[in-house]
């Protein structure tokens, strides 16, 4: 080996020293996994708070965008949100009819149903990254912050549970119900809904019923006129949502709106 | 000697290092803008980066790099320079030796680390088994305007309780304040609770070193946690003690 | 009568499979399990990484490197200069010995997969199936290509034949970006599966398509041809360095010294448009997801970025020292020589600025005089305004360097050449003054605002390259020549350079990959499939950093081989002198 050569393998590993040196000197974080827990019937509130409160500012990214600094993506929910103070004080009042640990809940799974005003539709839905009772403990959390902790065992599915514990809404195969359930978050239906896609009240009169069946299950195949600008806004997954018989009993009923 | 590579290089780390040193945090406050000595990895880095530059500079060109190394070479050659050399040869493993002694050597300072030295706070603390929620607290004392009344409190509070370690004069430099780590803060000045709203310090005083939450770490806080002396209505008494001794107003909430 | 022996074995076949699905053998269950062993003292995960860290580098290489030999044989083509051509195939030759290391470790890897993320493989290859014959399909077109390419050189030599033959060097490239479009597929669907799939969609049910053109398929592809060309160049160089300072004669010299000139030169400037992928990359994963999007930024990954800083700074400093040392071998080069004391001290300062972090490590007394980690007078060089003002005021300093490069050693002829310099010279004025504005009021405005600045920024800063090298191209039409380029007379410590560069560019390969990889965190179908392995945390970089080294050293040692037995082949034909080659 020829002193060039030697003078080579020194500048190369100098080189690659100091980069591994450099990027040992600096903090060394290592990320956090969700932790997986399960708790028993008789859980207290203290060790629910303490498990929600490590997801909120670790694993379960919640602090990413609720923080408490001016500016965040997402309203701060820890200290106060514009003189109302802290979330556990203010939740019970989000929304009529639920009940602080009702709406924490659907918040949580349902992001999209109860956005603050003047906030981006930005959080994804938790129960695709955490369990249910990491959701529960994150209530349980959410709660202490300024309010009573009222989520107990009791709330908590188990896993399994969970997929099969449904509202009985949705279980329906009443096609007005089914309405109410699905469609109202975007469609105008008898005066109700947000009007978002196309109103539903003379639909039957432009769609028959294999273009209704299809625009359920594959929404961008069918685009009503007006409505271009929302295309892909409508979820895809009803073909999921819904079993035959409920589907069915849709189309069957929307034909007949004219 | 004035244009030669060798010293102009040696000429401009210096300068440099003056600039880091005294130039960053001395200039500035001059305008009007406030500074503070730069922490010592933050130098190493910039010295780095100085002397790379430097070095790229005298022999970025055959002819300077030739002039940059003839100084260092008759050193190392010439015959009546043998002192010089032989004086360099004692000199670098006596500093290299001195650097690594000093970096091995058993230190009283706390490890170098991201502390953060006021935390964030947090939302609510249980003082008393009462719940209290920091965010948007006054002092009971100046809201309800008896200023009077809880500097008197908080005068003999501060003296049974505090002075010892935080001073007479509020500066850090009690009696016992030298043989703790870190160091008892000081209490005058803009970089403490002039900084702070009441209901933080209210906090710090309730819970003490041991309350300090994880990025407060690795905490080694001597300060006891108060709550368990005081009463609550003591030390909101003496916080407010503390801002009318140092002459500071407490930082206020944000209008919302 | 053929048709029915077609049809006897077809139905033999088949029925033996039916026999198969029915026996007793196939009666049994197994389940196959999750994961295979943990790898022996270095765990899975580290064995994969590294395995696909290095597979990785050399695929770049082999695609990078033919991109490089097209681009020099059409200069020598059609520039009718036979340097380029020899250039092109010395490397095309290289290009056959890499290409075999690349189907080894690729071959490792998959096997490493196989052995050690059993479901995952099965999971994506239900997904991928068709698109992983296609693939290994590919291989056999590119290594034929590969072969006529290389061996046909010689005998397509002239007129229309080197033509064709520079058409097999297209096609090459055509091959090598189908396997790269195909492998990202993969990968990037583990990074943004369709939001439809979730961890109930069974892998049968997933659209092919959705899942192969996800979110960022085509930001990465653009990214990583990108990266490849720089890659390709900065081994070139290196390879050139190396020949350089083992070269016996002046002309050996010459020809080497010229080969990493062009190296770096194309390293670097396609260097230059790599930040502009990288930003639509992130654009792609926020919008995928935001969570993911302030993983790699802000979150826990935030201080990756002051490393990339670090190697960035490296590279800037590397390649302008090489130009400027390079200016000494070109007549007229002294002219501009002590400007370069000013670019320097642009250069050191931006690297300053660009590396100060926003919160400093300091110890008690530092934190109690700085009241935190922000320090109060330093703190704003932390902020992304002062960082994007400083990379773009380097961006374009090395862009001059190159420019008094181009201009040394050439008188221009044209008339209005003073009045073109110096709009040239104002072009760059203005531009670093619209720089250093948006930098500073920045400041002034919500964050929001201030990130559309740096698209001003940058957006100004092309615009003046273009404009600039554009108006250079004229002034120099017909210009007169001060004298040849004396390759070859170039100091040593020069080529060590070009070698810093090469491992820089490496290292920050890696370093990307393991952003790119780190941010699903504990997935490894992101929201789908979750790693649950002791490994599913995403290591702190000091530990990412230890492995990264380790690629880095395995592939130079691995590509140190190549060259040398690359060398073994045929070594005459690269010394560029017109007389026949002598025989070795």
């Amino acid at each position: 080996m020829s002193s060039v050569d030697l003078k080579i393998i020194a500048v190369v590993l100098a080189t690659i020293g100091a980069f591994t040196l450099v990027a040992n000197v600096i903090p060394q974080v290592e990320s956090d996994v969700p932790p997986d827990i399960a708790f028993g019937a008789d859980v207290s509130p203290e060790e629910l708070v303490e498990v929600g409160e490590q997801l909120y500012q670790g694993a379960g990214g919640c602090l990413a965008c609720h923080a408490e600094s001016p500016g965040a993506r997402g309203p701060n929910i820890i200290t106060d949100y514009r003189g109302q103070g802290p979330i556990g004080v203010r939740c019970a009042d989000r929304v009529p009819g639920l009940d602080c640990k009702e709406y924490l809940y659907q918040a949580l799974v349902r992001p999209g149903d109860h956005v603050v005003d003047d906030y981006p539709l930005i959080m994804p839905p938790t129960d695709r990254t955490l369990t249910q009772p990491q959701i529960w403990a994150i209530v349980a959390y959410l709660q202490s912050l300024g309010g009573e902790v009222t989520v107990t065992g009791a709330d908590i599915p188990d896993e399994d549970e969970a997929e099969v514990e449904t509202d009985p809404a949705l279980a329906s195969t009443d096609p007005v119900e089914l309405i109410q359930v699905h469609c109202l978050r975007c469609h105008v239906y008898e005066g109700e809904g947000i009007d978002i896609g196309r109103p539903l009240d003379d639909i039957g009169a432009h769609r028959s019923a294999d273009e209704l069946r299809r625009a359920i299950l594959d929404p961008p195949s069918v685009v009503a006129e007006g409505y271009e600008d929302v295309v892909g806004l409508m979820p895809l997954d009803f073909g999921r949502q819904l079993n035959a018989e409920q589907l069915e009993a849709l189309v069957a009923y929307l034909s007949t709106r004219r | 000697m004035r244009d030669h590579p060798f010293w102009q290089a040696i000429l401009v780390f210096i300068a440099a290092w003056i600039l880091v040193r005294w130039g960053i945090p001395y200039v500035p406050p001059l305008v009007g803008i406030s500074s503070a000595p730069v922490p010592t990895s933050v130098e190493l880095q910039y010295m780095l980066t100085v002397l790379v530059g430097i070095l790229i500079w005298v022999s970025d060109n055959e002819v300077r790099w030739k002039r940059f190394k003839e100084p260092i070479r008759n050193v190392m050659v010439q015959p009546e320079r043998k002192w010089m050399r032989v004086a360099f040869l004692v000199a670098i493993p006596l500093l290299v030796a001195f650097v690594t002694y000093d970096t091995v050597r058993p230190k009283v300072t706390a490890p170098v680390g991201l502390r953060s030295v006021h935390p964030a706070n947090p939302t609510s603390i249980t003082v008393d088994g009462e719940s209290i929620i920091l965010e948007g607290l006054e002092n009971p004392f100046r809201a309800e305007g008896r200023g009077d009344e809880a500097y008197a409190l908080g005068l003999d509070i501060y003296y049974q309780n505090c002075m010892a370690c935080h001073g007479d004069y509020l500066d850090g430099q009690g009696h016992y304040a030298h043989g703790y780590n870190p160091l008892p803060l000081p209490l005058r000045g803009g970089g403490t609770i002039a900084q702070l709203t009441e209901s933080y310090v209210f906090w710090r005083i309730a819970k003490g070193g041991a309350g300090l939450p994880r990025e407060g770490q690795p905490w080694n806080s001597a300060m006891p946690a108060w709550e368990d002396f005081l009463t609550v209505e003591e030390m909101w008494a003496v916080t407010y003690f503390l801002y009318e001794q140092a002459g500071i107003s407490p930082r206020t909430w944000e209008e919302h | 009568m053929r048709t029915t022996r077609w049809m006897w074995v077809a139905g033999i076949l088949g029925g033996l499979g039916l026999l198969a699905l029915f026996s007793p053998l196939g009666a049994q269950t197994y389940s196959p399990p999750t994961y295979g062993e943990d790898f022996p003292l270095i765990g899975s995960r580290a064995a994969i990484w590294i395995v696909a860290q290095t597979h990785l580098m050399f695929a770049a290489f082999v695609l990078g490197v033919p991109m490089f030999a097209v681009v020099t044989e059409a200069i020598g083509i059609w520039g009718k200069d036979e340097r380029y051509d020899r250039l092109s195939k010395e490397f095309t030759r290289l290009l056959l010995v890499a290409y075999s290391a690349t189907a080894l470790l690729g071959g490792l890897f998959l096997f490493l997969l196989v052995t050690l993320y059993p479901a995952l493989f099965s999971y994506l290859s239900e997904i991928f199936k068709v698109s992983m014959w296609i693939y290994a399909a590919l291989f056999f077109f590119e290594s034929a290509t590969l072969y006529m390419y290389y061996y046909g050189w010689d005998r397509w030599k002239t007129g229309r034949a080197k033509l064709g033959h520079w058409g097999l060097g297209i096609l090459l490239n055509v091959w090598g970006t189908a396997v790269l479009f195909i492998a990202n597929a993969w990968l990037t669907f583990m990074m943004s599966p369709p939001s439809d799939v979730t961890p109930d969609t069974a892998p049968a049910m997933v659209q092919f398509w959705s899942a192969f053109a996800n979110a960022t398929w085509m930001p990465i592809n653009i990214h990583r041809l990108i990266a490849n060309a720089v890659f390709g160049g900065s081994i070139v160089a290196a390879y050139a360095a190396y020949r350089f300072l083992k070269a016996k004669s002046d002309e050996e010299r010459a020809h080497y010294d010229w080969m990493g000139y062009v190296g770096n030169l194309i390293a670097i400037g396609v260097f230059l448009v790599l930040p502009f992928a990288g930003y639509w990359l992130g654009r792609e994963i926020y919008e995928y997801n935001q969570q993911m999007g302030i993983t790699m930024m802000g979150g826990f990954m935030s201080w990756l970025w002051i490393v990339q800083a670090f190697l960035i700074g490296v590279l800037f400093l590397a390649a302008n020292y090489y130009l400027w040392i390079g200016l000494g071998r070109i007549p007229g080069g002294e002219r501009f020589s002590r400007y370069t004391k000013w670019m320097l001290a642009v250069l050191v300062i931006g690297f300053i600025v660009w590396a100060t972090p926003h919160s400093m490590i300091a110890d008690r007394d530092e934190l109690a005089a700085m009241g935190g980690t922000h320090h109060p007078f330093l703190g704003v060089l932390g902020l992304m305004s002062a960082k994007n003002t400083a990379v773009n005021l380097m961006i374009l300093t090395t862009f001059l360097s190159f420019l008094m490069y181009r201009r040394a050693n050439k008188i221009p002829t044209v008339s209005w050449a003073k009045t073109g310099t110096i709009t040239q010279g104002g072009l760059l004025a203005v531009c670093s003054a619209v720089v250093l504005f948006y930098g500073v009021y920045g400041y002034f405005v919500p964050t929001i605002t201030r990130i559309g600045f740096s698209v001003y920024q940058v957006l100004w800063v092309l615009f003046t390259i273009l404009a600039v090298i554009g108006l250079d191209l004229f002034i120099m039409r017909r210009a007169e020549s001060r004298g040849p380029i004396r390759w070859g007379q170039m100091p040593e410590r020069s080529q060590y350079a070009l070698f810093i560069l090469v491992v820089t560019f490496t290292w920050l390969m890696g370093l990307m990959g393991f952003a790119r990889s780190g941010i699903r965190q504990h997935w490894h179908v992101w929201e789908v499939m979750r790693d649950t392995t002791e490994h599913a945390a995403t290591p702190a970089l000091g530990y990412a950093a230890q492995v990264i080294s380790v690629c880095v050293i395995v592939f130079l040692l691995m590509i140190a081989f190549v060259f040398w037995i690359g060398g073994m082949i045929a070594k005459p034909q690269l010394v560029p002198d017109p007389e026949p080659v002598p025989a070795d």
